[in-house]
């Protein structure tokens, strides 16, 4: 290489002697210095020009001095040189993101940009490299308008991911198309975010039609990465490691503090005091701090692409690495290998033939989060006079709490699992060039996952009489003899192992043509068939008496238990889907756009009188800047379009009536197996119809440094699948999922993104986004008006509700309305059985005098009012900045982590209880008898969870070449990086940001919150 | 590349040539579904679904909780004043229509209606040898469930040939309770007509079973000389245990006295908390009873709920076996054995000793699966009944209800020291001391009347019985109970 750079040098020394007019050499390589084959290159205002070969080298014969240069390539800014000496030229093209001849990628094809007349955004694979997310759809927060994604703290969890609100109370999982495979969302895990080309959310019907009754909550694209034809093979690397820890703690009770407050609840309850001495107790301890670590998260990557003139490929190998903040690393992980191997090869000048084939291991356990057993809620509530480990090394036990709740760390340590989860995916797919841009490809899709499972529940001990103890304390069996018949019984631990097996797959044929009348109507048709199969089986095992009460053995083969305790399970479902479908782009001189798209689906989910649906669509658009009358220096670019069709979703399983072999009873002391009649068919039931229009307006300003994309969206959903609220003397067996209701939801998205250089260091590229969202349900016929969703606590009670006239899943309870400070106060309110002075005052919201169940309404909405995402990236010479924030505003947090019964520990508010007339109008008084029922779901328990989240901040640092430029590499960069930097929020708890499912949102059990992480990396190309 | 070419068409015909709607059929053999449509085709069937409608007589432990609960024989309990509110507000008869446990009995109950109706709407698909007999027990379990119902609620919604559908949601209103007695009436007499004396495996519905319950619905609607007459059907085929509280062991179930008994296991090993009483053949009821955090001999830890009173322990004579058999004093108990506990709300110092956690007498999940069977209907209460009913009917036989009375305190003294003439008052202050704690003493005193002066807060005219579930009266459009 330095032999021959020297050689173009004496070369062109030895030519710039002679003449004005000359030719001139040089490469042309991207940012990182890949060089860029196919680059054209034209003398400006002539039809003169070539373009480079293999290795971004290019020769121009006869150019003078004075002449400008112009070097364009797909993807990339094109440049304008002016030829002033001709000595070999090095041309760098930055990578325009923003390019108008950028395509995406959209179902069954790509269509370029600015022809599209539907809502899209798209994250690329700088964003994702940036934010090195664990899960690929953690890419899409604040970076695409339109998508909210709720993510969680715990290694590896599913986020919940919602495009365009809810809309469904059945699912609202997008679609995920991973290299035009059909997969889910909990695919996502084992895709490694570093092998991502690019993602798209398909938002609008104009775009999901043509998925039809699977687009219904919208449609992530995902396009790996391949090699280039005819290009070096490079290689790339990239390492980083990471520490993660939570910033936050809650606080709790000290030991003393908890003393005194539980002598005063007792005394309050008219009994005598529980603690004489409280002086001695000091600060106890704080379970949070015993049990949230530190923890380590790792990631590394290799890959390599490249390709000969027939072939190209793109191989990567991926490993993660993340320990789990709470509890920590032994029994909290999740780790994850990659392996993907993507082939794309000419087998003759007509046929392509691509197989992509991605492998991932996926390594976990975890302890039980964001529910009243979660470590965090027994860390929250567990009694802090308790010492971690007594004098004997033993896990300290409560003196009062004996039921329920445990010390953190035994709970940690009794938690014995594991998870191994292998899957392949991919497709294997030919294409066949009939003619001149008409092309079929027939492609097979495939996702085959396997899943096994481990629990271990050994012996424990809690304390005697705890309820959750099953052991003595020397962790021995139980023995009871009945005293009557001198029957030996003993308590048992028990294992448990699964695996289940999933296999899906896809087989679609389908044609593109695109073809051109009189010059000026363009023309891109889509036309195909799908056939689909989803496939899942598992079969569990259980045993008990794992020998030594050890983990070390745990295993089904090594139970010694007997026959009766050996147990097993086993469930399996099908689903098929078959279609066609078909999508027409016409543009009339690249002003005019026109696109129709339809799909005919059937599925097996739906009752025999309703098998099939066709789910149209239609969007029209208009490109303003390409009119002649249009003349505008500072507008570069503007579109108006809109969109109108439907889509659907058959979230449901088929229905029939079904005998249930599960009821028992006993004669004669054993168990006899009876039957009865389990669920009952609706043989009309069918997809959910979703009716969605959009309008947009794409414009770019001032040479397209600045772009803007703004839309308004409405999308009605009629049909909601339900299971209804039937008369209660049906009995129970599984009601009939029906079609009774509908939502509808709304909202704008505006991205706002500039882009500029300064001078030749400086370059500057942000971008804004923001989303707004108002969901509401519109019907429910059923009887109730609406059904419950998620809830808490012990006994149970339901929190949120999908009802008629609400925002989707509302917190639904009392409303507070201070505290009563004396009994006239209560005798001048509305009845409300049994409170006393002190005791929270209830607003009788239907002022029928009386305080009751009728007078609950809505308390919270866990759902964001709006959402903004602003990404900044500077490079300066050698450095590189990034930073990214996230809000999130207008979401309701629920407290549901606080037990507040007789023994458990308190939170910090309690100290300003009220304690007498005056003393405090917002904390109740304590005690052990509390009549009024203090702890009913309120909206003392609300609280507001906006945020705003410093998501990401990084600085990195590439070497300068002549560092390593003998070396073979080609690019080396290191950098630091801060995630999850700073939060600003008024939430009492860990983290305003909870997910766990659509119905559950925004119920704080004691969920995992999202660490810090701290971490440091580098990236190498060779 | 002919090959390639040959795929393609291959792959397009194959397609086109599917019949689309065939794929997208769906057959439930696929997963290994029984359906409807393939069921009642053997004995086996038949057999099966009249064991599946058996089942839930294991849910109805709040039933039995209530009864005392209710009544003036025990509190509440429980840890805290909110812990499960329904059975509290049902203590201080401050229930109302919004109240799970209630809700919960209401649809357990219809389960058991419908599951027996399903058969009833099946019972001509096939003929088969036993199939008479098992249908009488299909008609005895009917007419259980449609008693607790009224005896709970009152006028309920009746319904009898088949197991309703969806189709079939709110369409019936309440129908008096004189005509769902007759009802009960008929389909026990219907019952008693082909069930066995004996049945071959303990816990199934026996004629003995079906008169003696007759008798109980008899009694219920003040049809004292029917109830007599039915009583004395039943009257010399069992035999009182001699140890009166031997039969409330283990050991005792299915005893000579067990007329008719709700069956439990604790082998079933069941864990899920979530499917609760409906998927365990334990006794969820037991682990209610028992005393908090309890370490010590033969009892073991519960959740302290229907802790009988102190009025009840002291009702008691001296000299009367049913005294500790009934209630254990855990204090005492405490103290000579050097037992621990923790007091729970409303703590009285005493415990139901029939019905109470005993170590070892539970499965894996201890609270899930204790074995203890329901004693429904005992001899002992056959006997008392007889003799209300032939004390109060319209030709008394006080012979009769003296003789039955003696029976039972001869049994309960051990000698015929103790007997009393069998008044009206002393057979009814005779069954509490009988059967208390069995579920029976709240609906006694609203039969008889003495609610009211009895219960604190008891209100007659609605008090009488409980309120229909609000989600019903809301969902299915049903008259609420007076004063509610």
């Amino acid at each position: 290489m330095k032999s021959l750079l020297l050689s173009f040098f004496l070369c062109l020394a030895s030519i710039t002697m002679y003449s004005q007019t000359n030719e001139i050499q040089g490469t042309v390589s991207d940012k990182s210095g890949n060089p860029l084959p196919g680059v054209s290159i034209v003398v400006k205002n002539t039809t003169n020009g070539v373009t480079t070969d293999f290795d971004g080298n290019f020769t121009l014969p006869k150019i003078q001095s004075g002449e400008t240069l112009i070097f364009s390539y797909l993807g990339f800014v094109s440049k304008e040189i002016v030829v002033s000496s001709f000595k070999a030229m090095t041309v760098v093209l930055e990578d325009d993101t923003q390019s108008l001849e950028e395509v995406v990628v959209i179902g069954y094809g790509t269509q370029k940009v600015s022809q599209i007349s539907g809502a899209v955004s798209t994250v690329n694979s700088k964003s994702v490299e940036i934010l090195k997310p664990v899960r690929a759809e953690d890419a899409l927060q604040g970076q695409a308008s339109g998508v909210n994604v709720i993510s969680s703290g715990s290694p590896g969890a599913k986020p919940t991911v919602l495009i365009r609100g809810i809309g469904s109370s059945s699912g609202n999982d997008p679609l995920v198309v991973i290299d035009g495979v059909t997969q889910t969302l909990d695919d996502l895990n084992s895709l490694n975010p570093s092998d991502i080309e690019s993602m798209s959310v398909l938002k609008d019907a104009a775009l999901t039609a043509i998925y039809g009754v699977s687009g219904g909550s919208g449609v992530i694209v995902v396009k790996t990465k391949s090699g280039k034809r005819s290009g070096k093979t490079t290689f790339s690397f990239d390492s980083s490691y990471g520490i993660q820890e939570v910033t936050k703690t809650i606080p709790v009770l000290n030991a003393s503090e908890y003393a005194a407050i539980l002598n005063e609840a007792s005394s309050n309850a008219g009994e005598g005091i529980i603690f004489d001495d409280i002086s001695s107790l000091g600060a106890g301890t704080n379970w949070q701090d015993e049990v949230l670590i530190d923890a380590p998260i790792i990631t590394n990557n290799i890959t390599a692409a490249g390709g000969s003139e027939n072939t190209s490929f793109f191989l990567s190998g991926g490993y993660l690495m993340q320990d789990g903040v709470v509890g920590g690393g032994d029994k909290s992980y999740f780790n994850r290998a990659n392996v993907t191997a993507n082939f794309n090869t000419n087998l003759s000048e007509k046929f392509v033939f691509i197989a992509n084939t991605s492998y991932a291991n996926i390594k976990s356990a975890g302890l039980s989060e964001n529910n009243i057993g979660s470590v965090l809620s027994n860390a929250l509530n567990f009694d802090p006079m308790v010492s971690p480990y007594d004098a004997n090394g033993k896990f300290g036990i409560s003196e009062t709490i004996t039921q329920e709740i445990k010390n953190p760390l035994a709970l940690i340590d009794n938690t014995y699992n594991k998870g191994n989860t292998n899957k392949f995916f991919g497709k294997l797919e030919l294409e066949y060039d009939i003619i001149d841009n008409l092309k079929v490809s027939t492609r097979f899709g495939y996702t085959y996952t396997d899943v096994y499972g481990k629990n271990f529940t050994p012996l424990q001990y809690y304390g005697i009489g705890h309820n959750s103890t099953s052991a003595n304390e020397d962790l021995s069996p139980i023995i009871s003899v009945d005293p009557d018949t001198g029957d030996i019984t003993s308590t048992h631990n028990r294992i448990s192992e699964s695996r289940t097996n999933y296999f899906n797959f896809t087989y679609e044929l389908f044609g593109n043509y695109n073809f051109k009348i009189q010059d000026n109507h363009n023309f891109d048709i889509v036309l195909g068939l799908s056939v689909a199969k989803n496939t899942g089986n598992s079969i569990t095992a259980n045993a008990e008496d794992i020998p030594f009460n050890s983990w070390d053995y745990a295993d089904v083969s090594a139970a010694t238990g007997d026959a009766e305790s050996q147990t097993s399970g086993s469930w399996q479902y099908v689903k098929r889907n078959n279609s066609v479908f078909t999508r027409i782009n016409y543009d009339y001189d690249d002003k005019y756009l026109f696109s129709f798209t339809g799909r005919r689906d059937g599925s097996t989910s739906f009752g025999k009188n309703n098998k099939f649906a066709f789910f149209p669509s239609a969007s029209l658009g208009w490109i303003i800047s390409h009119e002649n009358f249009f003349q505008s220096s500072a507008v570069s670019f503007l579109k108006i379009r809109g969109s109108y069709g439907s889509v659907g979703n058959d979230n449901i399983s088929p229905q029939f009536a079904t005998i249930s072999t599960f009821p028992k009873y006993t004669f004669d002391g054993n168990i006899v197996s009876g039957s009865t009649l389990q669920s009952i068919p609706n043989d009309d039931v069918t997809w959910e119809n979703q009716v969605q229009y959009n309008v947009g307006v794409d414009a770019r300003f001032i040479d397209s440094k600045i772009n803007l994309t703004a839309e308004y969206f409405k999308k009605t959903v009629d049909d909601l699948l339900f299971n209804p609220t039937l008369s209660l003397y049906l009995g129970t067996p599984e009601y009939p999922t029906a079609n009774i209701g509908s939502t509808e939801s709304s909202g704008y998205e505006i991205s706002l993104g500039y882009n500029d250089t300064y001078g030749d260091d400086f370059n500057l590229n942000t971008n804004v986004n923001f989303t707004t969202i108002e969901n509401k349900v519109t019907a429910i016929n059923n009887g109730d008006k609406f059904i419950d969703g998620a809830g808490y606590g012990i006994p149970y009670t339901t929190l949120t509700r999908f009802e008629e006239g609400y925002a989707p899943f509302y917190f639904y309870g009392y409303k507070t309305d201070g505290i009563f400070q004396n009994q006239s106060e209560i005798d001048g309110h509305a009845t409300q059985n049994g409170a006393a002075p002190g005791d929270i005052r209830y607003v009788d919201v239907n002022e029928d005098g009386v305080v009751d169940g009728e007078d609950r309404t809505q308390i919270g909405d866990p759902y964001a009012d709006f959402m903004i995402g602003w990404n900044l990236a500077l490079n300066y010479k050698n450095f590189d900045f990034n930073a990214f924030v996230y809000a999130s505003v207008g979401g309701d947090v629920y407290r549901a982590y606080e037990r507040n019964l007789n023994y458990t520990n308190r939170f910090a508010g309690t100290l300003d209880r009220w304690t007498g007339e005056g003393t405090s109008n917002s904390e109740p008084r304590v005690t052990f008898v509390d009549t009024n029922n203090n702890r009913r779901v309120s909206d003392r328990y609300v609280e507001d969870g906006s945020y705003v989240r410093l998501k990401n901040i990084q600085l990195g640092y590439t070497l300068p070449e002549n560092l390593y430029e003998t070396s073979g590499f080609s690019n080396v960069r290191f950098y630091v990086q801060v995630k999850n930097a700073v939060t600003f929020t008024d939430y009492s708890g860990y983290d305003p940001e909870i997910s766990s499912g659509v119905s559950d949102t925004g119920i704080d059990r004691g969920s995992y919150p999202q660490p810090r992480v701290w971490s440091m990396g580098v990236n190498v190309k060779f | 590349m002919k090959f390639f070419k040959h795929i393609i068409t291959a792959s397009a015909i194959l397609f086109i040539g599917q019949s689309c709607s065939d794929y997208v059929d769906y057959d439930p053999i696929e997963n290994f579904q029984i359906t409807a449509d393939v069921y009642f085709q053997s004995a086996n069937d038949y057999e099966a679904a009249v064991i599946g409608t058996y089942d839930p007589l294991q849910w109805m432990y709040l039933n039995i909780l209530i009864g005392d609960i209710a009544s003036d024989n025990s509190l509440s309990g429980g840890e805290t004043a909110t812990d499960v509110i329904g059975l509290q507000q049902i203590d201080n008869m401050t229930h109302n229509p919004s109240n799970d446990n209630l809700t919960s009995i209401w649809k357990w109950c219809y389960e058991g209606i419908n599951r027996a109706n399903y058969l009833e709407q099946n019972k001509n698909k096939i003929a088969f040898d036993r199939k008479e007999a098992l249908y009488g027990e299909v008609y005895f379990l009917r007419a259980y469930y449609y008693f607790e119902l009224v005896k709970l609620f009152g006028d309920v919604p009746l319904f009898t040939t088949n197991r309703l559908t969806a189709t079939d949601s709110k369409s019936l209103q309440r129908v008096p309770a004189s005509e769902v007695y007759a009802q009960i009436e008929a389909d026990l007499k219907n019952a008693a007509k082909v069930l066995p004396t004996s049945q071959s495996q303990k816990g199934r519905a026996t004629k003995y079973a079906a008169q003696a319950l007759l008798g109980k619905v008899y009694l219920y609607q003040d049809k004292f000389t029917e109830a007599a007459s039915e009583f004395e059907k039943v009257i010399g085929n069992f035999t009182l245990v001699s140890d009166y509280g031997s039969q409330f062991l283990k050991a005792g179930e299915n005893g000579s006295e067990s007329v008719f008994e709700v069956q439990h296991s604790n082998t079933s090993n069941w864990y899920d908390w979530g499917f609760t009483p409906q998927g365990t053949e334990g006794n969820f009821g037991i682990i209610h009873n028992g005393p908090r955090a309890f370490g010590g001999p033969i009892y073991a830890s519960g959740w302290s709920f229907n802790v009988p009173t102190a009025d009840l322990y002291n009702s008691f004579e001296d000299g009367d076996s049913r005294k500790d058999a009934s209630i254990l004093d855990i204090v005492a108990f405490a103290q000579e054995t050097g037992a621990t506990y923790a007091e729970g709300y409303k703590h009285t110092g005493y415990f139901n000793n029939k019905y109470i956690p005993r170590a070892g007498e539970s499965g894996a999940q201890t609270e899930l699966n204790y074995l203890t069977n329901y004693r429904s209907i005992r001899y002992a209460d056959v006997l008392l009944m007889a003799a209300e009913a032939n004390v109060r009917a319209a030709a008394p036989n006080v012979a009769k209800a003296q003789n039955y009375l003696d029976l039972v305190r001869d049994r309960a003294f051990g000698d015929t020291e103790h007997r009393v003439t069998a008044t009206r008052q002393a057979i009814w202050a005779e069954r509490n001391f009988e059967l208390s704690m069995e579920g029976h003493r709240f609906f006694d005193l609203v039969r008889t009347k003495q609610a009211a002066s009895k219960i604190n807060g008891f209100v007659d005219g609605k008090h009488d019985v409980f309120p229909i579930p609000q989600q019903e009266v809301d969902i299915s459009g049903l008259t609420q109970n007076s004063g509610y």
